[in-house]
């Protein structure tokens, strides 16, 4: 005879909640507790209190299972229902697919990347609290990675440029610009690695990246990638909060973890601006239908919020707004302009497409930068002129890179928009180059570091890139011929005017 | 300062000159003209003379903008210190060391 059991006690949320953070956690008898945690050392850091670490939001696993279930559910019945009713015909153009290109090259890697890491925090944080908001982190990325790969693999059947982003990823010159960053953050300690990504880039630049992006989906007919977008909103909002707690509890902490902090956040402000600057020409020449210009999305998302509201606050603890920010706010003029035509004439070596712009867009351009005209305008009439005379401005080699950013140096002179800002160190008897005074301060702090950048100019010169010519170096690259250069004309773009002309005949959407 | 890490941290550059065998990296760097949006990177044999370098790499880069006359004249610098490359000048005698940058302008 057996006793039924009594129904289990329910307990609350909190109460399940301090169940499994609180209550798995232990102080080690037979190890020390720096035996346990032997990475919360090395930084310098002081942690007086890891119980101090107010928990932000209090998610339990069935609870967290759960809410993203239904997420993944309604995202994949968009999916479906685009790619059944042909939905990729309705987007505003095929060329607006070049931000997804560079997204799955560019971002979707870096959500891999964020999943690895944060899975070391959930393992070697000291507090329980912190570890289980990294893990909740570190699943929702690989749940990003996942996802954008499945909303973007519908383009791949029928578009170029997606095919091969993996390896693209970790070789192509322009990838590198974001691969290196978080190489430098995932190399980095715990306590950095939470500013870097945490902090600079899921708090203070987090909505220069992904509105633009999401906006731009919406704007341009992409259903596919705005609900992704929704979906990974409400996780991002948890890792808003997590980047914030992360910097109060260190500023709180010990005064002494404050100019640590500080130089961090100098570092990866100006690490993720520069990274930002992919951005920055997507939003003002890739999108077909345009969401808002670089500079107003820059005033808005980082001068007004975070700059006044989010440093307001951290001045408290002896916090300044980060180093060379005034630089950064100057450049909005400018910034676009000048990285677009940087790809425009290296776009015979990318994955995406590039074109001059439609009169109409040109403009946009004049309306929203007032500098336009006089600096940028001129080189796009030459480029008309060139191509009436049957030519392309393609570079005929390789552009001086940033030794910190990774960037071609394209940049230009604080004050003098027409002249290129040149930096460089000498570093044990050798010679770094750099775009801006932040780049350079940030090789000066950490000369060791930066030392080894794997710089793809430098690496196709000491020809570990498949070849000495650009062909050989292509293939390498995995790009087939119509993956980049010129957009009219390309297979993506007959393809596109062939299957609407088709539709016209048929009846079809 | 160096860099905080849990063991040693050191590793030899991965642009150093010695991985250039003979040669090395050169940037040209034409200022006063916004059709190329940064300066040029190239390899080059360290005995190379001026000349050669000039024909043989920079021009057929630079002579891809559509308004370039092979009659210009430029001025160039390096670092800001102006230098008059001789035909025969190594890039030792011109002073442009590895990964070292000529600027350039329209004399
Ligand atoms: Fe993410
Ligand atoms: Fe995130
Ligand atoms: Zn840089």
């Amino acid at each position: 005879m057996t006793i039924a059991p009594k129904a289990p006690r329910k307990l609350s949320m909190k109460d399940r909640y301090s169940a499994l953070t609180r209550d798995l956690a232990w102080d080690p008898s037979y190890v020390t507790n720096e035996e346990m945690f032997p990475f919360t050392n090395f930084e310098g850091i002081t942690i007086h209190d890891w119980s101090k670490w107010e928990d932000p939001f209090r998610l339990t696993v069935d609870a967290y299972t759960k809410y993203q279930a239904e997420k993944d559910k309604r995202l994949y019945a968009v999916l479906d229902g685009f790619a059944q009713s042909q939905g990729h015909l309705g987007l505003t153009d095929a060329s607006y697919l070049n931000a997804m290109k560079l997204f799955i090259q560019g971002v979707s890697p870096l959500e891999y990347q964020a999943h690895r890491n944060f899975a070391y925090l959930a393992r070697h944080l000291n507090g329980p609290g912190p570890r289980f908001a990294a893990l909740c982190q570190s699943l929702d990325e690989i749940r990003h990675i996942q996802t954008e790969v499945h909303t973007l693999s519908n383009y791949n059947k029928l578009y170029t440029g997606f095919h091969s982003y993996v390896w693209q990823h970790d070789r192509v010159w322009y990838l590198s610009v974001p691969k290196s960053f978080f190489d430098d953050a995932v190399s980095a300690g715990p306590f950095e690695f939470l500013i870097a990504i945490g902090f600079s880039f899921e708090y203070l630049l987090t909505n220069l990246l992904f509105v633009p992006f999401m906006s731009g989906a919406s704007f341009n007919g992409d259903l596919p990638t705005m609900t992704f977008g929704f979906s990974a909103q409400s996780d991002e909002s948890r890792h808003m909060t997590l980047g914030l707690e992360a910097i109060k509890f260190l500023l709180e902490q010990d005064e002494k973890n404050v100019p640590l902090v500080q130089h961090w956040i100098d570092k990866w402000f100006w690490r993720g601006y520069r990274l930002l600057a992919l951005v920055a020409q997507m939003l003002d020449y890739m999108l077909p239908r345009k969401v808002m210009s670089w500079k107003e999305a820059f005033d808005l998302y980082f001068e007004q919020q975070m700059l006044g509201g989010l440093f307001v606050d951290l001045a408290y603890y002896g916090i300044t707004p980060p180093k060379f920010v005034e630089q950064a706010k100057e450049e909005k003029e400018y910034l676009s302009h000048q990285v677009y035509w940087t790809l425009y004439q290296f776009s015979h070596a990318a994955s995406f497409t590039t074109s001059i712009p439609t009169d109409e867009h040109m403009e946009w351009l004049s309306a929203n930068y007032p500098k336009f005209d006089e600096l940028y305008k001129p080189l796009w009439e030459k480029e008309k002129r060139n191509v009436a005379a049957g030519g392309r401005h393609f570079d005929r080699g390789l552009p001086e890179l940033c030794s910190v950013c990774q960037i071609p140096m394209l940049f230009t002179e604080p004050g003098d928009p027409t002249t290129i800002c040149q930096r460089h160190s000498d570093f044990e008897g050798e010679r770094f180059n750099f775009c801006s005074d932040g780049c350079k301060n940030i090789f000066d702090h950490e000369p060791e570091k930066y030392v080894q950048a794997w710089l793809p100019v430098h690496q196709i010169f000491q020809g570990n890139c498949g070849g000495a010519s650009i062909p050989d170096v292509l293939a390498w690259y995995r790009m087939n011929p119509e993956d980049g250069g010129e957009y009219l004309g390309s297979t993506d773009h007959q393809n596109w005017l062939a299957w609407h002309d088709m539709a016209e005949k048929t009846g079809g959407n | 300062m160096p860099v905080k890490a849990i063991s040693e941290y050191k590793f030899p550059s991965k642009s150093r000159q010695e991985l250039y065998g003979d040669d090395q990296l050169v940037h040209v760097w034409w200022k006063d003209n916004p059709w190329f949006c940064a300066a040029a990177c190239f390899r080059a044999p360290r005995a190379m003379p001026w000349s050669d370098f000039w024909s043989a790499l920079v021009v057929p880069f630079f002579e891809e903008d559509p308004d370039w006359s092979p009659d210009q004249q430029f001025a160039f610098s390096i670092d800001g210190t102006p230098v008059e490359p001789k035909a025969t000048d190594t890039f030792a005698d011109i002073g442009l060391v590895h990964k070292g940058v000529l600027a350039m302008v329209r004399a």
